[in-house]
């Protein structure tokens, strides 16, 4: 049941979509990429979100929507795992 | 000092660094910019939200040929308004009545209409909603406040890629006297997205 008893008014033009700086910065990210490099079609990141849910229901939304964002990119040669991983030893 | 770990920031959590090390790539490769980020950010903040569906309701609600319009074809509809853009393609809107109450849900995902709500809230993109208003609208819309009598006809929409949905609540009773704009302010992205009446 969690966040379904968490309602919330809109204030100013809705409520914060965010609950950490990182979740913006992903959906940034997406929302910038999709625009300049993929002509505004979100159809191959969703397909890619769809997945990355059903992969894993209880992982957090934008955990899941990073890996569909990684997914993306890698397959479309924008950015190797190498290069991620190399930013991000473990 | 038992709090003194506020200053002490904990280790950037593994998905953090994640996100942060794709931005350096994404830069670096000159994919994106980071004041391009932040803008698209601040839009969502500012700009496109439940406001805007918010006049599109309160302008079906006053002008019964714009209302024809909606709901025939929702996309050109809010067009009019100057509402569109990315995830606003392909909108349909649908109409609570006395007999039907409408409520959205994106089963697959988060599939939802950006140009007039703004980006999601976090429990429509939560498991317990997506499976369970499919499965028992009436439970789920009363625990949210949202009762409905017996009946009340509940049409449950799924988003999609080729789909989105906008609920056009009803108009509340004793408002024939205010202005659209007054009326705008009364319509909240919940009866927008069907989890409530106004």
């Amino acid at each position: 049941m969690s966040g379904l008893d968490r309602i919330e008014v809109p204030r100013r033009n809705g409520e914060l979509a965010f609950d950490e700086p990182w979740q913006a910065r992903a959906f940034g990210l997406a929302a910038v990429l999709i625009r300049t490099r993929f002509d505004e079609d979100w159809e191959p990141f969703r397909t890619r979100l769809i997945a990355a849910i059903a992969a894993d229901e209880a992982r957090p939304y934008w955990e899941s929507w990073t890996e569909a964002l990684e997914d993306l990119l890698i397959s479309t040669d924008l950015v190797s795992s190498d290069d991620l991983d190399a930013l991000t030893p473990p | 000092m038992t709090t003194d770990h506020h200053h002490h920031p904990p280790e950037p959590a593994p998905i953090e660094r994640r996100v942060a090390a794709l931005e350096q790539l994404l830069t670096e490769r000159g994919l994106v910019t980071p004041d391009l980020v932040d803008e698209v950010n601040r839009a969502y903040e500012e700009d496109i939200g439940p406001r805007n569906g918010a006049q599109v309701v309160a302008r079906a609600w006053v002008d019964p040929e714009y209302k024809r319009r909606l709901l025939l074809d929702g996309t050109a509809a809010i067009a009019e308004l100057g509402f569109g853009g990315a995830e606003g393609d392909h909108m349909q809107v649908v109409e609570n009545t006395d007999a039907v109450h409408n409520v959205v849900v994106c089963t697959l995902c988060s599939c939802y209409p950006w140009p007039v709500l703004g980006l999601p809230p976090a429990w429509y993109k939560d498991p317990p909603y997506r499976a369970r208003v499919v499965r028992e609208p009436r439970v789920v819309l009363a625990e949210m406040g949202c009762r409905l009598d017996d009946d009340v006809e509940i049409a449950v929409w799924d988003s999609s890629a080729e789909q989105r949905y906008l609920v056009l609540p009803q108009r509340p009773a004793g408002t024939d006297d205010l202005t659209e704009e007054q009326l705008a302010e009364l319509v909240t992205r919940d009866a927008m997205i069907g989890v409530a009446r106004l």
